[in-house]
């Protein structure tokens, strides 16, 4: 569910860009990079088994 | 040197590749019948946060702030593969999902964001493409690419509610919850 949200902004992002409101489709990429970041750092809890 | 006109036709090819690529990601999905963890599908979703650059491009004319958002996903795309690769680097390990040409798919996705965050760099070297303010008047082939891209992105969302439905989809997915 949450990479369907984040799919959906992207593109959402991209048509809100080709309707001719630049600032908006960049905020909305802007948004949604910040939530993608935040799912990546939520789905990324297994430990790394490095030697170094 | 690129021209305006030169930059939008190459960024126009950079969103067939885009889509290309996510195509691809569901081919062996389905070929190979392997679903795609949390990790991939956000590797999927930096591919297409990747498309946001060139998709202004077409529309507004080339600009270093656009190029640099494409930058910006290609930097996260990497990271989140170099997570990945990091999980099964152990000797022993046989990595998540089928190898393709030898590689896994998060190992070619890490090679993918390099090669763009390289590429765009070069792409960057290019001013004459930023002499123009006018907004580029676009034919069959550049906005087939944007609506390509928007229709392929819309298919991956399907795709993640087919999986996961209206839940959080779990590290080792094995069926896809809204399929019987």
């Amino acid at each position: 569910m949450d990479q369907l949200a984040l799919f959906l902004l992207f593109g959402a992002a991209m048509l809100v860009a080709w309707i001719g409101l630049r600032r908006m489709a960049i905020g909305l990429f802007c948004l949604a990079v910040v939530l993608t970041v935040a799912d990546y750092l939520h789905h990324a809890t297994d430990t790394l088994n490095l030697s170094f | 040197m690129l021209t305006p006109r030169s930059a939008v036709t190459l960024n126009a090819l950079g969103l067939y590749a885009i889509a290309l690529l996510l195509l691809a990601a569901f081919v062996f999905q389905f070929m190979l019948h392997e679903l795609p963890c949390p990790l991939c599908l956000l590797q999927r979703v930096a591919f297409a946060a990747l498309a946001m650059g060139p998709v202004l491009n077409l529309r507004y004319g080339p600009r270093a702030s656009h190029y640099a958002l494409s930058l910006i996903a290609a930097v996260m795309g990497a990271g989140i593969a170099m997570r990945q690769v990091l999980l099964h680097i152990m000797p022993g390990d046989p990595g998540y999902g089928s190898a393709i040409f030898g590689y896994h798919y998060y190992t070619w996705a890490l090679v993918c964001f390099v090669v763009a965050i390289v590429l765009i760099a070069v792409v960057l070297l290019s001013d004459r493409q930023f002499d123009s303010r006018e907004r580029p008047i676009l034919g069959p082939f550049e906005k087939g690419a944007f609506w390509l891209v928007v229709a392929v992105i819309a298919v991956n969302a399907l795709n993640v509610f087919v999986e996961c439905g209206g839940n959080v989809c779990p590290d080792n997915p094995t069926t896809y919850l809204l399929l019987p």
